[in-house]
C-alpha cells in the first residue's frame, strides 16, 4: 500500500518537532512500546518493594504483597492442582450466559424506550433507580430467589448486565438522527419499519459497542457471584485462597481475569470489525 | 483498489490451493491442533486435585502420635517440660506495626460473638478509654473494633494495623502457613477466651437421626470456618468419607442458614446460632442433629498476637490475659453483666436484648480451664490435640499444603507464670460435666449422634486390651502388646468422648460367632464382651481422667454382627462401638 500523504493539517508549523503534538499519528510499534513503559515500571515498582530477601526486610511483607517472582513460580500450583484453566472457563461461561440473558432483557428493553417516549417514561425511573443500586448487596436477594447454584449465578450476572447495558442501549437508539427518520417516513416507511430498518439499524454499531464494554464488568462481578456454592471457578479460587493460601494465587487470578478480559475485547474488536466495516473506514 | 492488490489476486488464483484445498489444510491443521490438545489435555485444562478418599486408618493413626505408647496411665496432669521460646519461631527484622508509644492503644479487632464478652467488660467497652481494667491496672489503652470478616481481620493483623486477630482455633491452623512466612507476623496464641456451647450446629431435613445417614445427602455450609471443621470431624467420626457427602459452600454461616431455608434439595446446613434455633421452629421437618452444646470442647475461640508485637511488649500481652480473666471473675456480679452487655450492644450496633439471647453461645474459659487447655498434655481436648485434629481434618480436605506445628503458636508462658504466682488460683474449672449414673438401656431411648466403630485385637478370651503376645508356648512375652495399635485407638475415642464433653458414650463390645453351636454358652461370650467393653471405659477412666459416668457399657456377644450380610466374617465382627448420645437421654 502507498503511503499516505503527509498530514499537517493539525501540526502548528511552529511546533513541529515538539515532543508532543495534538493528535500526532503515532507508529504502531510506538504506540505498543509507550504502552508497555508503566506496566514496566509498575512491575518495578512491586518488585522494589518486594524484592526477593527475606520477608522481614521487604517494604511489604509477603503476607500482604508477594513478590512478583514468587508469584510466577506459584504458576505451575495454580495451573496444575487448582486447575485453573477450568475454573476459567466455568467462570466465562457465567459470564457469557449472564451476558446473554442480560441482553435479552436490555436490548429489547432499550430499542422500546429508545423508540417509543412512553415506553421510555415507563421504565427510566426503574433504569435510573437501578444505575445507582449498589449490585453487591443483592446477593443475598438472589439467593432467596434463585438458590445456590448455577441458576443464581448466571441471574445475578444477568442483573448486573441489565442494570448496566439499558441506559446505553437507549442512548445508542436516541443518538439515531431525525434526518434518518424523516426520509423514512418521506419515503413510507411505517412505525416498525422505522425502528428496525431506520433506529436499530443505524444504533447497531453503537449498541454492539455497549455490549463490548458491558462483557467485561461481567468480571468485576464474578467474585460476588461466585461467592455462593463455592467450587469452581475463579471468584471461587480468590476467595479460598484468602483463607487458605498461596495469597500468590490472589494476584494470578487477577492477572488471568485481566489476560481473558483483553482476548475477549480483541475478539469483540475484531467482531465489530467483521460486522460494521463502514465504521472502521470512518474512524 | 490499486493494481497491486488486483495483481496479488490474480496469482494467488492461479498458483495457491484451489477453495477445496484450503478447507482440507485448514480440517487438517484443526485436526492436528485438536488432536495435540487432546494428547496434551492434562497439562492444557488439569482436573486439579480432587479430594481422594481419607484414609480412615491413618484418623485413627495420627491420634496415637500424641504421645509414646504408654501402659502404665497416668492419672494426674502431666505438665509440659519445655520452654515455650525453645519452640516458637525467633522473630527477626524491625518490628513493623503501627504503634504510638505515648498512647499506647492496642488494636484489638473482634466479630459479633458472645465469647468475646470478658474482653468488652475488661475494657469498659469498645473504645480505648482510661476506666478499663486494662488501663487502670497495666497502663495500656485497647481499642476493641468489629471486623466480622476473617479475611479482613487477618489482613488488618498482617500489615500491622491491628496487633492482634481474633479467631477460632481451626481458622488459626488456616492461618498460620500464610502467616508465618513473615516471621514477624506468626502468630503467638497466649488465652483460649471461650468454647462454643451451642452457638455452632448442623440442622438437618428429614429422618435424619445420625451422622451415618449423611451418607449421600447434600450439606451446605461456610468454607473456611468452623462449620467446615465441625462437619468434616463429625464426618470422620463416624467413619464416613467427606467425598461420600456433597458439600456445597457458601461464604458466611448466615448465607448457608439462607441457602438451607430455600432451596429445599439441601439435606442438612451448618450454621451458628440463633439460625440454627430458628429453623427448625420455622421451617417444618427440619431439626437439630448435633450443636456444640454437646461438642462442647470442639470449638475453641482464641486471640493471637503478631509475634514482633509479643517480643517487644511482652508487659502489655500478660496484660491482656490478666485483665480478661480479671473480667470473668467480675462478669460473675449481674449488675456488671448486665452493664458489659449493654457495652457490646453499643459496640455491635444491636440491642441489649439480642445480646442477651447469645448468652447460652459460649462458655468462657477461666485461668483454670486454660491452664488445662495449655498446659496438662493429658486433657482429651487440649490445645495440642485439638490442633493435630484440626490439622489433620483440613489436611486430608486437601485444604492445608504444609501444616503449622502446634508449638510453633501455642505459647504457654503467660499461663504458667500466672500459675506459678497464684493469681487467679481461685478460679476453678467449672466447664467439667458430672454425669449421673445410667445405663446403656436408658441412653438407647434417642438414636445416638453418631456411632463409631473401633477395633481392638484382644487375645482370645481375654478382656485385657494390654494384653502382651504370648510365645509359642503361650507364656507372655514382656513389653510386648497384642495389638500394637492400641493406645492410638484408645486416643482417637478419647479425642472424640473429650471433643464431646457433654455428650453420653456408649461402649459396646461385640464378639465373633466362631464358636456359635460349639458348646459355648451364651452367657459367657456376653460376659466376654461385656468385659472388653468396661475394660476399654476404664483404660479411657484412668488415662484422660473422665468421669466414669460418661460412659455407659454393654455386651452384646455375637448377637449383632457387625454388617448381616457377612455375618460369618469374624474378623470384622470382632469390634467394640462408640455411641455418641445427646445429655437429654441421660
Amino acid at each position: 500500500m502507498s503511503d499516505p500523504a503527509p498530514d499537517t493539517r493539525l501540526r502548528p508549523p511552529a511546533v513541529a518537532k515538539a515532543l508532543l503534538t495534538i493528535r500526532e499519528e503515532v507508529p504502531a510499534w510506538l504506540r505498543w512500546g509507550l504502552g508497555v513503559i508503566p506496566i514496566l515500571a509498575l512491575i518495578l515498582l512491586w518488585w522494589m518493594v518486594t524484592g526477593s530477601g527475606p520477608a522481614e526486610e521487604r517494604v511489604i511483607s509477603p503476607t500482604i504483597l508477594p513478590s512478583p517472582l514468587e508469584v510466577v513460580r506459584s504458576f505451575p500450583k495454580l495451573w496444575f492442582e487448582r486447575a485453573l484453566t477450568r475454573n476459567a472457563a466455568v467462570s466465562l461461561g457465567r459470564v457469557a450466559a449472564g451476558f446473554a440473558v442480560g441482553v435479552a432483557i436490555a436490548f429489547p428493553l432499550g430499542l422500546l424506550m429508545g423508540a417509543f417516549t412512553k415506553v421510555k417514561a415507563m421504565f427510566n425511573p426503574i433504569a435510573v433507580f437501578g444505575a445507582y443500586l449498589p449490585i453487591p448487596a443483592l446477593v443475598p436477594l438472589t439467593l432467596s430467589l434463585f438458590g445456590t447454584g448455577e441458576r443464581q449465578k448466571v441471574a445475578f450476572l444477568a442483573l448486573a448486565f441489565t442494570i448496566y447495558l439499558l441506559p446505553l442501549i437507549v442512548q445508542a437508539v436516541d443518538a439515531v438522527d431525525d434526518v434518518y427518520l424523516k426520509t423514512a417516513y418521506t419515503l413510507g416507511a411505517g412505525t416498525w419499519a422505522a425502528v428496525r430498518k431506520v433506529l436499530l439499524a443505524v444504533a447497531w454499531p453503537d449498541i454492539y459497542q455497549a455490549m463490548r464494554l458491558g462483557f467485561g464488568i461481567g468480571w468485576s462481578y464474578i467474585i460476588l457471584a461466585e461467592m455462593v456454592d463455592i467450587g469452581r471457578g475463579l471468584g471461587g479460587i480468590i476467595i479460598v485462597s484468602q483463607r487458605q493460601g498461596p495469597r500468590e494465587h490472589i494476584y494470578l487470578v487477577l492477572l488471568a481475569i485481566v489476560a481473558i478480559a483483553f482476548v475477549t475485547d480483541k475478539l469483540w474488536q475484531l467482531g465489530g470489525r467483521a460486522l460494521f466495516p463502514y465504521r472502521e473506514r470512518a474512524r | 483498489m490499486s493494481g497491486a492488490e488486483k495483481r496479488g489476486e490474480t496469482m494467488a488464483d492461479k498458483v495457491g490451493p484451489t477453495v477445496l484445498g484450503k478447507v482440507v489444510i485448514t480440517i487438517f491443521v484443526l485436526a492436528l491442533l485438536g488432536g495435540a490438545a487432546y494428547f496434551l489435555r492434562d497439562y492444557i485444562m488439569p482436573a486439579g486435585r480432587g479430594q481422594g478418599d481419607i484414609d480412615l486408618d491413618a484418623f485413627r493413626q495420627q491420634q496415637g502420635k500424641v504421645e509414646a505408647p504408654d501402659t502404665a496411665g497416668i492419672t494426674t496432669v502431666n505438665e509440659y517440660a519445655y520452654v515455650p521460646a525453645e519452640k516458637l519461631p525467633p522473630v527477626k527484622g524491625v518490628s513493623a506495626y503501627q504503634w504510638d508509644a505515648n498512647e499506647k492503644v492496642v488494636q484489638f479487632p473482634i466479630n459479633v460473638w458472645i465469647g468475646w464478652l470478658p474482653i468488652v467488660a475488661a475494657n469498659n467497652g469498645f473504645r480505648p478509654n482510661e476506666e478499663s481494667i486494662f488501663f487502670k491496672e497495666y497502663g495500656f489503652k485497647v481499642n476493641l473494633k468489629l471486623i466480622d470478616d476473617p479475611v479482613t481481620a487477618r489482613d488488618a493483623f498482617a500489615s500491622g494495623e491491628s496487633h492482634v486477630l481474633w479467631g477460632t482455633l481451626d481458622m488459626m491452623v488456616l492461618f498460620a502457613p500464610e502467616l508465618m512466612k513473615d516471621s514477624r507476623t506468626a502468630p503467638r496464641i497466649y488465652q483460649q477466651v471461650d468454647w462454643s456451647s451451642g452457638g455452632d450446629g448442623i440442622v438437618v431435613r428429614g429422618a435424619i437421626a445420625s451422622a451415618r445417614e449423611l451418607k449421600g445427602k447434600t450439606v451446605v455450609y461456610a468454607q473456611n470456618s468452623p462449620s467446615q471443621y465441625f462437619f468434616n470431624n463429625l464426618l470422620l467420626n463416624a467413619g464416613l468419607q467427606p467425598s461420600e457427602v456433597n458439600h456445597r459452600f457458601t461464604a458466611t454461616a448466615f448465607e448457608a442458614a439462607a441457602a438451607f431455608v430455600a432451596d429445599s434439595s439441601i439435606d442438612a446446613c451448618v450454621s451458628w446460632a440463633p439460625d440454627i434455633y430458628t429453623i427448625p421452629e420455622k421451617v417444618p421437618g427440619t431439626r437439630i442433629l448435633t450443636t456444640t452444646a454437646e461438642a462442647s470442647k470442639l470449638i475453641a475461640d482464641v486471640w493471637a498476637v503478631r509475634a514482633d508485637f509479643a517480643k517487644d511488649h511482652p508487659d502489655i500481652v500478660k496484660g491482656l490475659v490478666s485483665g480478661i480473666f480479671k473480667a470473668m471473675d467480675r462478669l460473675k456480679d449481674d449488675t456488671f453483666r448486665g452493664r458489659a452487655m449493654q457495652w457490646m450492644a453499643e459496640g455491635y450496633g444491636m440491642s441489649a436484648d439480642e445480646v442477651r439471647a447469645m448468652e447460652a453461645d459460649a462458655h468462657s474459659t477461666n485461668f483454670a480451664e486454660n491452664k488445662n487447655f495449655f498446659l496438662n498434655q493429658n486433657d482429651p481436648a487440649n490445645f495440642e490435640r485439638t490442633w493435630k485434629n484440626i490439622t489433620f481434618v483440613y489436611r486430608e480436605l486437601g485444604l492445608l499444603g504444609t501444616p503449622v506445628r502446634f508449638d510453633e503458636v501455642m505459647d504457654f508462658s503467660v499461663i504458667k507464670e500466672l500459675d506459678r504466682a497464684g493469681t487467679f488460683a481461685n478460679q476453678v474449672d467449672e466447664y467439667r460435666t458430672t454425669f449421673a449414673p445410667t445405663s446403656y438401656s436408658k441412653v438407647q431411648a434417642e438414636a445416638p449422634i453418631l456411632t463409631q466403630t473401633i477395633r481392638i485385637n484382644f487375645y482370645p478370651n481375654s478382656s485385657n486390651i494390654y494384653e502382651p503376645q504370648h510365645d509359642e508356648t503361650g507364656r507372655p512375652m514382656a513389653n510386648t502388646l497384642y495389638d500394637p495399635t492400641v493406645e492410638a485407638t484408645l486416643e482417637k475415642v478419647a479425642r472424640l468422648s473429650g471433643q464431646y464433653e457433654r455428650a453420653v458414650i456408649a461402649v459396646v463390645g461385640h464378639t465373633d460367632s466362631s464358636m456359635r453351636g460349639r458348646g459355648v454358652r451364651f452367657e459367657d461370650v456376653k460376659q466376654l464382651s461385656l468385659d472388653r467393653a468396661d475394660a476399654v471405659k476404664q483404660a479411657l477412666v484412668k488415662k484422660y481422667r473422665f468421669d466414669p459416668n460418661k460412659f455407659v457399657v454393654e455386651g452384646q456377644g455375637w448377637n449383632v454382627p457387625a454388617d448381616p450380610e457377612q455375618a460369618d466374617n469374624h474378623a470384622l465382627n470382632r469390634r467394640v462401638e462408640i455411641s455418641v448420645y445427646p445429655p437429654e437421654s441421660q
